[in-house]
């Protein structure tokens, strides 16, 4: 019997921050109550390895798909892209509205000239940062919103799940309300922390494999392909093989774990700036679309920072010499740039400085 | 040394003083002792405006490398992570303008100081930053609207 329901993955955050957690649950026990929602709860999406079962769960979803997630919507997206987790660009209000008029959805797709993804099916996929509200019910709207645009699913999510031969471990999606429960009554969520009782093992309640297994804290490079252009400058600037092609000649983050650990020096290399490291402390760096930066102008590149590229090289250096390797410095794998381009107009910008005070930011 | 200079930025007069050395960076080098005693431009100080947060985080008597990060400085309308300008050991801060950071909007060339310096690397004569600045004034002015707009 068709159904049209709308599956909501609520992927947790990496830490214990009662507030977050507090949200997560929130959300869930609304969307457990609507008739109109599957709603599953999985471990941070950026830990799970290709074969964890929450990332199983989320490749088996047909239809249209809302991810919630502790990650910039950009991060989100590509890394569900890596897993084989593919589908259309769904447009959410909730982060389109940080934009500043210059740059809307339109604008953007025109600009990016990208390799793209494969084998997209047709389906879209929402992904919504948790941090963009405190309150639940802003989420909670937003998911009804989507959910009325959404195309009509003609296979019931249910029959499709339990009808093909999944690993009995996917039946723990299927009841995001013993998850929830088996959450609350541990007081601890699903997020790698093997000493408690709450990995996968069963409580007092009996609620045996109910809490998906914990997912071990990753980093590696993610490959936005809407920007990447196959230039291959990445490849030949990491020196530990996290880099390779497919066998389209595309490039790929083939060993995604040979990546060092907190280092992001080839999202500084990529002329695209097609490469996301998710859990960066730097905005730009984890995904985030748009000028953050506020009110105030940045005056770092007057004041001596070093470049792009120099501070790529120094970071790995660091990494290169921890592995007991020879730092290299700007000698190897470093992209030949062309010199600064001339700008294209020529603005008067004679009065600028004394317009400066007057400018409203 | 060279006579006292003068930067246009627009319509303002930013002063350049002949008794001391500059670096790319924007700073100056008043030699003192064995090292420097450092402080902003006119040039930093016009774009900075209002100066309300300094910060270091390394501490004093320590060594650095150029491009180090070693502080930041905020503004009511700007903001920066400042880097050493180059190698060398980093002595002494001045305190006063830790907490009162006023100093470097009226007296940049005087109290408002910010540290003294040992290094040997190669610093600016007056006539050469001018030119530095001259040069770089078209971009600088494209970064900045830039960051406007």
């Amino acid at each position: 019997m068709a159904a049209k329901k709308l599956t909501v993955v609520i992927s947790q955050q990496q830490g214990k921050n009662p507030e977050k957690r507090h949200l997560e649950e929130e959300i869930a026990a609304a969307l457990i109550m609507d008739p109109d929602v599957e709603v599953s709860l999985v471990p941070h999406l950026y830990d799970m390895g290709p074969d964890h079962t929450g990332m199983l769960f989320l490749r088996s979803v047909p239809g249209d798909l809302v991810v919630l997630s502790w990650l910039y919507p950009r991060g989100a997206r590509w890394t569900l892209d890596r897993q084989r987790v593919r589908g259309h660009e769904g447009v959410s209000l909730l982060d389109s509205e940080d934009d500043s008029d210059e740059s809307d959805d339109q604008s953007d797709s025109q600009e990016l000239n990208g390799i793209g993804s494969l084998d997209v099916p047709d389906r879209k996929i929402y992904c919504i940062d948790l941090r963009s509200d405190g309150d639940h019910q802003v989420f909670l709207d937003e998911i009804k919103r989507i959910g009325s645009e959404a195309s009509v699913q003609t296979v019931d999510l249910m029959q499709w799940i339990s009808g093909s031969p999944k690993q009995d471990q996917l039946q723990r999606y299927l009841h995001p309300d013993r998850m929830l429960q088996a959450m609350q009554s541990n007081g601890n969520g699903t997020n790698g922390n093997g000493q408690t009782n709450g990995s996968g093992e069963a409580d007092g309640n009996g609620h045996a494999s109910v809490l998906p297994e914990p997912a071990k804290r990753r980093w590696y490079p993610v490959i936005d392909y809407s920007r990447c252009t196959n230039c291959m400058e990445c490849i030949d600037f990491c020196l530990f093989g996290v880099y390779g092609v497919d066998s389209l000649d595309r490039i790929l983050v083939e060993e995604q774990d040979n990546c060092k650990k907190g280092c992001p020096a080839c999202s500084r290399v990529c002329p695209e700036n097609a490469i996301i490291f998710p859990g960066h402390k730097t905005p730009g760096i984890a995904g985030s679309d748009g000028d953050v930066a506020g009110l105030k102008i940045d005056l770092s590149k007057l004041f001596g920072a070093p470049s792009a590229i120099e501070l790529a090289a120094q970071e790995r250096d660091v990494e290169l010499v921890l592995d007991g390797r020879d730092a290299v410095g700007l000698s190897v794998g470093i992209p030949k740039r062309q010199a600064d381009k001339q700008p294209q107009q020529r603005d008067d910008l004679d009065d600028l400085m004394d317009d400066l005070d007057n400018i409203g930011l | 040394m060279a006579d006292h200079l003068v930067f246009m930025m627009g319509k303002f007069e930013a002063p350049i003083p002949g008794d001391r050395y500059y670096s790319e960076n924007h700073l100056w080098f008043l030699p003192e002792g064995d090292g420097f005693r450092v402080g902003f431009t006119s040039y930093s100080v016009r774009l900075l405006q209002d100066v309300y947060f300094l910060d270091w985080t390394i501490d004093s008597d320590t060594e650095v490398r150029k491009k180090q990060e070693i502080g930041e400085v905020e503004s009511s309308k700007a903001l920066s992570t400042l880097y050493a300008p180059a190698n060398g050991r980093l002595l002494e801060f001045n305190d006063g303008v830790l907490s009162d950071p006023s100093a470097i909007n009226t007296d940049n060339y005087g109290n408002g100081w910010l540290y003294t310096f040992e290094t040997n690397a190669q610093l600016m004569e007056p006539p050469d930053y001018v030119k530095l600045l001259e040069d770089g004034w078209e971009d600088t002015q494209r970064h900045l609207k830039g960051q406007i707009n």
